[in-house]
């Protein structure tokens, strides 16, 4: 790669000195003239019929300025596709999971708004509700929605070549079906919207998102405003992890009350709140049947997935579909069945989450394990003679343009002693691998590309205008990087203007990390854009073709005689002094196939590129209590680029935390009928400095074709392929393949008591 | 309820507040005083995101009424950076990237400001175990514990 | 979450302290380190009119030794205990769960007397008014039927404190005092059995002090504690062991308690008379703690099955035994 002043060097993020000092602001510290505090009143039922609701006594009570209810959102309903609107912001006929939604009120205080929502008479009829797959999919299961028979939400259907001849073909083929209970999110940050809706009928608010422009046209559609009036304000935001993309009835309620009382609104939720109302990741049965030849080479797999979706649909056709991409870019397979099923229940919706689902992920990892031990062939193995290489095409044909699956596995095996460690640690200490990949991004239909604008000031410096936004990853700091890059600026004179639907053009939202790859592309593209009429303007003044010059350090010069040069700002002077200005303009979309449809017609470019990653992970489990110590963990990913290492890195270790120790060891929600039990942060247990291992990082770089300088996703897949290897170790460790996760202690230790009394039942016969 | 009256004193500066008894400390902190610095994220004692220092130690304002922290000195993330000039524990925490969404590290830095105070050179061990009550969702930790132990005598052992 | 109204009382002397609990009897919280009531306030489980604060009566706090015994002031925090070397040195168990309490930064407020006096646990009990809304209550919220045992005729709620299983291990004492009296009981006499009311202290008495005798002789002590993450949760299951013995490895005296096993710490006594009089090889170890297990009163009401922690109760309850004898062969 070139010779960068600031790309591919760990500098410090710009964001991080607001965070530090408390400067930094979140929504829930936002104070404005006048504002009001909103509180919403919940469903206490699982499923029934709203009859009548009463909130005349609440708008008498003295302090409260706004009640709201369906009657104000006009019953209207949202989906994020066209066949998936079924969710009322706030309902009229019925709720469908305990917290949902039923009215909202705006007060002079949160107390007063406590006191009136006890006013809020609803009269409901209960009805008979599901809590689980297995009884919404009986026949004569009450159904949740009318016009889905059966409780089936989603159906997603890939068949690609010949399944039956493959698994005749096979050599060995086995069939394991793999479990595992929801996931939350636990961003740092609660959930919190602050709104203000003037006389003009303008809009104005602030939430943690990942993705401004995905909030402003919902929050027209509703409120049936222009969507230029529509104004989502940046704010520093404290985590999304995959949540936090679609419109939320928050957004819509809070936006609502600011428009009824004519005053600021802020409502925050309760950790409890955000555990159970916004999204939760979604509970998994995947029964999956491979067939290999005796190479261990995967011929042909078949795999039937139910995913609890809960009442409502959200991202229902995405979620269903990700686990398997992400296995069918990792893996080479030629002949694949995949029937994903999201199944509507009477629990909390469920959305998109950072690691895709645990029995998913695990399952078709765990069973390469499987299988290799029945062929006498090392899970490290297994993964190499399977893994996805470069040109390749996916099952769903997407082309691949870069890869390094194979040099992750080369290289964590390497640095965590795989060969030597493999079948050779002592009892009870295990080794374990998992690959995964991850799409940078997917169609995202006319919001799938992103535009920069870059301005400059007399002295030089700039302003980037972009619609990219930071959830705590930090793509401010990337949009900085790269802009200074390739105008040849410090830091310190590039100004940032992002996030804000008002002033910045579209974006995506930060998905799949695809910020990086389409939002710095584009600002690559402005700066570049800017930088021709710079070096233009320069080359007049130098007397040298603009191919001759570089930008570096403020200043334009010859390349081959550095001391020929002119400063930045003496050429924005030269432009400003003949009525010209400079600005730059970028636009990036990227190449995927828009005729690609979740449902309807999964096949075709997904993303423009992938990313690959293997993590190695190394366990201690105690045969008395099932407690697991990780010992060491070792992470490589194929990101493309790094353009910033120590960023990166981190996103390896997050992942790992929340993916593999958490994920694997301590996450899950417990349930009392269609109740969170663990909403809270004591018993949801995510893990903590004490808990986590050793990890060693490894970056693997392969260039990719299109990325800005190279890069891609870097983070996500870590998350999954450490819950794979997480697991994998402690069924090495203990000798069980344990297939329910997350592989709390009790599962270990009952798998390791059966081992042993099969064992002894053996001794004594 | 009957208001009351009482002083805190925070960041050495001196507060006369006029509130109800029923209050916490983070209440009065972020919406009396304005002193958002200190996040609110759990509310019941379980992540660490609204740590301050009572008298230099670090505690969850969440669950402090605010008529206990009266004659106490309390430091918030605010009174940590002399002027312009960061606290080191700022410093490293931004040079070593343990910053990520942010909304742990206020409470963060001043669990680690403290732990240093009172052990100058404490080993990884230490300091892992004085910061497990302060839950991070973003950074798994590890940059976070280097950028203390930067700051431990004991350097990187 | 908001706190529902409350007078705060600031009596300045253990005498006023006293009075106004006389005064306003059965209508007062005592917040001594907050780490527990506040939570439970702001969730509607708790609902004083007045809370009365120990903040501002002197000589509340610290920890000395008076005639062969051990006085810990009630409101003395657990950091104090775990930075005493007289405390670590004499009651290695009570050192070692205090430092297990929670996390640091808990442990800088919370308080011995509060710890306690904690109150029993379930987790379909502590839950937000938003869960309780729609439902009947049980046992402990005053009503007749229990969540986490189907038909279960009791409240089944878990007693989770650190400090009591290890301070009993010691036969420490509790002072109880009004405005008119007090008394000095054994910790262990504090304890109802029953879930929904744990404590059998009056509602006009306060805890001011903990007395540990400073046992005769060589002895050791130990407190094994588990939880699913390394800090900041309670014990799902407990074990506190005190023994003493002489020179040759003989156990004289052992005293076995279960924290987290029930509605109150329990002492096993049947698995330390498996110890007493003789110099314990393996299998005495794991007879002793195989002798906890009928002793176990446990539900599905933690994040474990109850299972698991009917099964750790033997394993932590030998890992303590263990621990403790080791310590107790260490030459002094």
């Amino acid at each position: 790669m070139g010779d960068f002043s600031l790309i591919g060097k760990s500098m410090k993020r710009i964001d991080t000195p607001l965070k530090a000092t408390g400067q930094a602001q979140f929504s829930s510290d936002l104070m404005l003239p006048r504002m009001l505090i909103g509180k919403v009143l919940r469903s206490p039922y699982a499923h029934a019929k709203i009859l009548e609701i009463d909130i005349s006594k609440a708008e008498k009570l003295p302090g409260v300025k706004a009640v709201i209810t369906a009657k104000d959102t006009c019953a209207d309903k949202w989906g994020v596709f066209r066949y998936t609107q079924d969710q009322q912001f706030l309902p009229t006929d019925k709720v469908r999971y305990v917290g949902e939604e039923v009215a909202a009120v705006a007060a002079v205080d949160e107390d007063t708004a406590i006191q009136a929502l006890k006013l809020i008479k609803v009269e409901y009829e209960e009805l008979p509700a599901v809590f689980d797959m297995k009884s919404a999919l009986e026949s004569g299961a009450p159904l949740i929605h009318q016009d889905h028979p059966g409780n089936i939400n989603i159906h997603v259907n890939i068949d690609v070549g010949d399944v039956a001849k493959g698994f005749g073909e096979s050599y060995y083929v086995r069939e394991d079906t793999f479990t595992a209970p929801e996931d939350s999110y636990f961003q740092g940050e609660p959930y919190a919207v602050v709104a203000q809706y003037d006389h003009t009928g303008s809009l104005e608010i602030w939430m943690p998102n990942a993705g401004p422009h995905l909030k402003a046209k919902p929050l027209s559609n509703v409120l049936k405003i222009p969507l230029n009036k529509v104004r989502v304000r940046k704010i520093a935001i404290g985590g999304a992890f995959g949540g936090r993309s679609e419109i939320s009835p928050a957004d819509v309620i809070c936006a609502f009350l600011a428009r009824k009382s004519q005053r600021p609104v802020k409502l925050v939720y309760t950790r409890e709140e955000n555990s159970i109302a916004t999204r939760q990741a979604h509970s998994m049965i995947a029964t999956i049947k491979t067939g290999v030849n005796k190479e261990g080479r995967v011929i042909s797999r078949d795999i039937t997935c139910h995913m609890d979706g809960g009442a409502y649909s959200s991202t229902g056709p995405i979620a269903v579909s990700v686990p398997f991409l992400c296995m069918e870019q990792a893996y080479q397979m030629d002949n694949i069945r995949y029937n994903g099923y999201r199944v509507f229940t009477n629990k909390p919706i469920r959305g998109m989450f950072r690691t895709h689902g645990r029995a998913f992920a695990c399952g078709v990892d765990l069973q390469l394990d499987m299988i290799g031990q029945e062929l006498g062939i090392n899970p490290l193995e297994m993964r190499l003679r399977n893994a996805r290489k470069v040109g390749e095409f996916t099952p769903t044909k997407s082309y691949v343009a870069s890869c390094g699956m194979t040099e992750t596995i080369l290289k964590a095996g390497e640095k965590a002693s795989w060969n030597e460690k493999w079948g050779k640690l002592p009892p009870y200490h295990g080794i374990g691998i998992g690959c995964n990949s991850v799409q940078t991004g997917f169609p995202m239909g006319i919001r799938g590309g992103s535009q920069a604008f870059i301005k400059f000031n007399e002295e030089g410096g700039i302003t980037v205008i972009t619609g990219i936004v930071d959830n705590g990853q930090g793509n401010d700091n990337m949009i900085v990087q790269i802009a200074a890059e390739e105008l040849g600026l410090g830091v310190c004179d590039v100004q940032l203007v992002n996030a804000d639907t008002e002033v910045t053009p579209s974006d995506p939202g930060s998905y799949s990390m695809c910020e990086t790859f389409i939002g710095g592309n584009a600002v690559r593209l402005a700066a570049q854009d800017a930088k021709n009429k710079l070096l233009k303007i320069a080359s007049e003044a130098l007397k040298a073709s603009p191919d001759e010059l570089t930008v570096k350090d403020r200043k334009i010069y010859i390349e081959k005689s550095p001391d020929k040069s002119i400063s930045l700002s003496k050429v924005i002077r030269i432009a400003l002094s003949r009525s010209e200005s400079i600005s730059g303009e970028g636009s990036y979309w990227p190449k995927v196939d828009s005729k690609r449809e979740w449902v309807e017609n999964p096949s075709g470019q997904l993303s423009e590129t992938f990313s690959f990653g293997t993590v190695i992970t190394e366990v201690k489990v105690d045969p008395e209590t099932g407690k697991v110590d990780v010992l060491e963990v070792t992470a490589a990913q194929d990101v493309g680029y790094a353009l910033n290492p120590k960023v990166i890195e981190g996103q390896f270790e997050g992942g790992i935390a929340m993916g593999g120790q958490g994920g694997m060891l301590s996450e899950y929600i417990l349930w009392y009928n269609g109740r969170v039990l663990n909403p809270d942060q004591l018993d949801y247990m995510v893990p903590l400095a004490i808990d986590m291992p050793r990890i060693n990082n490894i970056i693997v770089e392969t260039i990719d074709p299109n990325g800005p300088y190279g890069a891609k996703e870097a983070g996500m897949s870590i998350a999954m392929s450490a819950a794979q290897a997480y697991c994998g170790a402690i069924c090495n460790a203990i000798g069980v393949d344990i297939k329910e996760f997350p592989l709390t202690p009790d599962k270990i230790l009952n798998a390791i008591e059966k081992k042993q009394k099969v064992k002894g039942d053996e001794g004594s016969e | 309820m009957k208001k009351i009256t009482l002083t805190l004193k925070i960041n050495d500066e001196k507060y006369e507040i006029i509130t109800y008894p029923n209050r916490t400390l983070l209440e009065i902190l972020r919406d009396d005083l304005l002193l958002t610095g200190t996040k609110e994220s759990c509310g019941e004692g379980a992540c660490g995101a609204c740590t301050v220092l009572l008298d230099g130690l670090p505690v969850r304002s969440c669950l402090l009424l605010v008529t206990e922290a009266k004659d106490c000195e309390i430091t918030t993330i605010e009174g940590l950076a002399k002027g312009e000039k960061l606290d080191p524990v700022q410093e490293s925490f931004i040079e070593h990237h343990a910053i990520q969404c942010g909304f742990c590290s206020p409470g963060m830095i001043l669990t680690a400001r403290s732990l240093l105070n009172h052990n100058p050179a404490p080993t990884e061990e230490e300091i892992r175990f004085a910061i497990s009550g302060n839950v991070c969702r973003c950074t798994g930790y590890a940059k976070i514990v280097e950028a203390i132990q930067a700051l431990s005598n004991r350097g990187r052992e | 979450m908001r706190l529902p109204p409350f007078e705060v009382l600031e009596p300045a002397t253990l005498k006023n302290a006293l009075s106004m609990l006389e005064k306003h009897k059965g209508k007062v919280k005592i917040v001594a380190g907050g780490t527990e009531i506040v939570g439970l306030m702001k969730l509607g489980l708790s609902v004083p009119p007045y809370i009365l604060s120990l903040r501002k009566i002197k000589n509340l706090q610290g920890i000395k030794e008076s005639k062969g015994q051990i006085i810990i002031r009630s409101n003395t925090t657990l950091r104090e205990i775990i930075e005493s070397s007289l405390i670590n040195d004499l009651f290695k168990g009570i050192s070692q769960a205090a430092n297990l309490v929670a996390a640091p930064p808990i442990q800088n407020r919370a308080t011995i007397g509060g710890n306690i006096f904690q109150n029993s646990r379930c987790m379909y009990y502590n839950q937000s008014e938003l869960f309780r809304n729609g439902l009947k209550p049980c046992y402990k919220a005053g009503g007749v039927m229990c969540r986490a045992v189907k038909g279960g005729n009791r409240c089944f709620s878990v007693y989770q404190s650190d400090m009591a299983p290890a301070l009993i291990s010691f036969n420490a004492k509790a002072k109880l005092e009004k405005s008119d009296s007090s008394r000095t009981i054994l910790i262990s006499d504090l304890f109802t059995g029953k879930g929904e009311n744990p404590h059998s202290i009056g509602e006009n008495e306060l805890l001011t002090d903990i007395i540990i005798p400073i046992p005769k002789g060589q002895y050791s002590s130990a407190y094994e504690k588990l939880r699913i993450r390394k800090s900041l949760e309670y014990p799902l299951m407990s074990s506190a062991v005190f023994v003493s013995g002489n020179m040759n490895g003989e156990v004289i005296d052992a005293r076995i308690v279960l924290g987290a096993a029930g509605s109150s710490p329990k002492i096993i006594d049947k698995a330390s008379k498996v110890l007493k009089g003789k110099k314990p090889s393996n299998k005495d170890i794991e007879a002793a703690s195989g002798a906890v297990l009928q002793f176990v009163e446990v539900a599905d009401n933690l994040p474990v099955p109850a299972s698991y922690r009917r099964k750790m109760a033997v394993i932590y309850t030998k890992r303590a035994i263990q621990k403790a004898l080791k310590d107790l062969r260490k030459d002094r």
